[in-house]
């Protein structure tokens, strides 16, 4: 073994890359597994239909959504393939706004405005934008927020108006909610009245 | 000088041009913290963040193009095959970079449908440009691509750097790919665009920018090819080694199963390891040639570049890898500190340097040194350091407030961001900001003005 | 994890890489300039990583696994800089024996 020889190196360098390489190809593909929709940490989109909470799992020393019983979004259920449109119609929101260029959605994106992961559940619909915009249930405000966000500002950090359609807007509202539903190790910790630690 | 040195010196002038527009608009991005209100409506902090950060990314990129066409001639002993098209492919790349500029500053942004990602804003962090410039982006790739390899074919010549370079070209390429989809699950859409910005940022751009650097090095300080080579190989071995499962530092909270917190925390926590190895190694270059340099600001600035990956990279990364830490630190201000300073210690000084190497040859002194390259290298490393502290401490205020105490509320958000703490570390980092671009502007002046005559004889030695 | 340990704990990991830099760089200008006082910091400087290792592993609230990576990865530093340093020497002299 010559180690001042570089292909001694070179050997090395490519056994490593190759070696990892290959183990993590083994992790993605189980990976996508897991968070396909309907894997184990991804619910499928119809799952809008659904009470969605998040609290703290002894057994897992982390905060998990729970899916509980019927609570369809803006009070009408929606078939597998009337959820995928929405879905897919919420995301192209999101891109096309550039949403996480000032918000994070699991900690990615920009860090200007609050993190998206759970904000389906965040208290402040209730307490602050349903008496705000005068609407009856938490869609609905959020969908009011969301197209005029200029409207009702809470704080010095306004959101602006990016021109959302009411279609948007539930749209957006639909993907946000599917978005809380998946586990996502306890990310954000502590979040809410529900996801405390006890 | 050969042609593609030529075509490298309009890289390296649009690399420090738009150098120039990500800090004016890091600026920009900052002064939203401290003024809301600023351009409400108008021009939106989203924007701004979007011209900052992607002027980074191609800045970066042309540095990196400018740097290997300047040096492959000289590696392989003749002129780059097929110079007329990366000739042309350099121009198309420009005015892509500026319709995309005048796009993201007056269209902004579109309806939700596939034209806005097409034509206006795939709202994709890091890659944001449409798919049209996208797609553009591998074309200049490819035809790069192009011309390392048909040099190499024609001049008959490998080296194990060229090797290197060239096999990093296809992941290179191939991770690009990943700036296309709009996938609906936010999961699988984050799961392969971490493949691109991390395979990016933390695995190829590390082998390119280690090639650059061995190439540097041969010609600043004199090392030998055989030692160069003998570390590359070793720089490629613990980079990748530990960098591939690094990824897994992006997979703890997305969706991804539970594993991923142990192999990414494990896999990341080694990172710091090498880096120490390249710090050792620097000095030791440092001292292998009785300290003396011909290019004083190049090597003052490799020498940067090995303290700061390790002090970016390794220690900032470092103290919020591990999950436990890292559920409350991810996505605060404490990333954009380590953002910075990483992106900073490991490519910025690196394509510094390189840029020197080129004033050098250009103005045809046997011996590039002066003063006012001094006051740029300070006043840039006092303004990054700067800011990252600030960032640091409002980031760490924010974890501690809003992650911790608040649980990532609305309220929670709102009530850390108003924290004292806080918006000092924003005021801070404004003004570390400011700093940082005077030593921009300085940079620019002294790469710009002829250097003093000073004969070879009188070569300065680097340290007192 | 409670809040005060998450700043805690995060700042000794801090401190702790810091001073594996520390020792790394002490040592090897040390070595370069054969100033045995830099090379008794850089030892110092490792002391320092050695000591935040086991505090970390004392006092805050990581995982067992993560507690023994640091105090591994201590050990590591511990080596990096002589061997590396020993690696580049023997590479740079069997250069010039070949010149």
């Amino acid at each position: 073994m010559d180690i001042e020889d570089p292909s001694f190196w070179r050997a090395g360098a490519i056994s490593t890359t190759l070696v990892m390489l290959i183990v993590l190809a083994f992790l993605s593909i189980d990976s996508m597994r897991v968070i396909s929709v309907g894997g184990a940490n991804v619910p499928k989109y119809d799952v809008i239909n659904h009470r969605i909470g998040y609290e703290f799992d002894w057994s897992r020393n982390a905060s998990v959504p729970v899916i509980g019983g019927p609570e369809p979004l803006f009070g009408k259920a929606v078939t597998e393939a009337e959820a995928t449109a929405l879905m897919e119609s919420g995301k192209l929101v999101i891109q096309s706004r550039a949403c996480m260029d000032c918000h994070t959605i699991f900690g990615n994106g920009a860090y200007y405005a609050p993190d998206l992961t759970k904000a389906w559940l965040d208290p402040a619909w209730q307490q602050i934008w349903m008496p705000m915009t005068g609407k009856a249930t938490r869609e609905d405000a959020m969908v009011e927020f969301l197209m005029h966000p200029d409207k009702y500002p809470t704080w010095t950090r306004a959101m602006p108006n990016l021109q959302l359609t009411e279609d948007e807007a539930r749209a957006t509202v639909a993907y946000l909610k599917w978005l809380s539903a998946i586990d996502t190790n306890g990310f954000p910790a502590n979040f809410g009245p529900s996801g405390q630690q006890p | 000088m050969y042609r593609s040195q030529k075509l490298s010196l309009r890289y390296y002038t649009a690399a420090i041009a738009l150098f120039g527009v990500m800090n004016l608009f890091g600026l920009l991005s900052a002064l939203y913290y401290l003024y809301p209100s600023l351009l409400f409506n108008v021009f939106n902090f989203n924007m701004s963040k979007i011209m900052h950060i992607d002027t980074l990314v191609i800045w970066l990129l042309m540095g990196f193009l400018g740097a290997v066409y300047w040096y492959l001639p000289k590696e392989l002993g003749r002129e780059v095959e097929g110079m007329w098209l990366a000739e042309l492919v350099f121009w198309v790349f420009c005015a892509a970079v500026a319709v995309v500029a005048v796009v993201f500053l007056f269209v902004q942004y579109g309806g939700a449908n596939q034209f806005s990602l097409w034509f206006i804003n795939q709202g994709r962090k890091y890659v944001e440009a449409p798919r049209w410039a996208a797609l553009g982006i591998v074309v200049v790739m490819l035809v790069f691509a192009y011309n390392v390899v048909a040099t190499c074919i024609k001049a008959r010549r490998m080296t194990g750097i060229m090797w290197v370079l060239v096999l990093d070209l296809i992941p290179l390429l191939a991770v690009y790919l990943d700036a296309f989809p709009a996938t609906t699950n936010m999961s699988v859409d984050l799961y392969w665009w971490w493949w691109l910005v991390h395979m990016w940022v933390e695995s190829t751009w590390e082998v390119l920018i280690g090639c650059v650097m061995a190439l540097v090095l041969m010609d600043v300080v004199g090392t030998s090819r055989r030692i160069v080579e003998a570390w590359l190989y070793i720089e490629v071995m613990l980079v990748l080694g530990a960098g591939i499962l690094g990824l897994g530092h992006h997979y703890f909270w997305i969706g991804t199963p539970q594993y991923w917190l142990s192999v990414g925390g494990f896999f990341s926590a080694l990172e710091p390891l090498p880096l120490l190895g390249m710090v050792v190694h620097a000095i030791y270059d440092a001292g292998s040639h009785g300290m003396k340099t011909n290019n004083q600001p190049a090597f003052y600035w490799i020498t940067a570049e090995a303290f700061g990956n390790f002090i970016g990279a390794g220690i900032w990364g470092f103290m919020m890898t591990l999950p436990q830490i890292n559920l409350f630190s991810h996505g605060t201000q404490w990333t954009v500190s380590h953002g910075h300073f990483a992106f900073y210690g490991a490519y910025v000084c690196g394509v510094i340097a390189v840029l020197y190497v080129a004033k050098q040859q250009v103005s045809g002194v046997d011996v590039l040194t002066g003063r006012a390259w001094k006051w740029g290298f300070g006043l840039l490393n006092f303004g990054m350091i700067g800011m990252v502290m600030a960032l640091l401490m409002a980031g760490m205020a924010q974890a501690f407030f809003e992650r911790a105490i608040g649980g990532s509320t609305l309220m929670a958000f709102t009530s850390a961001s108003e924290n004292p703490w806080f918006k000092s570390g924003m005021y801070a980092r404004m003004f570390f900001g400011v700093v940082f671009v005077s030593g921009y502007v300085v940079l620019v002046y002294d790469l710009l003005t002829a250097p003093k005559r000073v004969p070879a004889a009188q070569a300065q030695p680097v340290a007192a | 994890m409670t809040p005060a340990a998450l700043l805690e704990t995060a700042s000794l990991m801090g401190l702790f890489a810091l001073a594996g830099g520390g020792y790394g760089g002490l040592y090897s200008i040390g070595r370069l300039w054969t100033r045995p006082g830099l090379i008794q910091a850089g030892g110092a400087c490792w002391i320092a990583a050695f000591v935040i290792a086991l505090t970390i592993a004392v006092r805050t609230p990581l995982d067992v696994g993560w507690k023994l990576l640091i105090l591994a990865s201590a050990l590591v530093y511990a080596v990096i800089p002589p061997v590396t340093w020993r690696y580049l020497e023997r590479l740079h002299d069997q250069q010039e024996s070949n010149q």
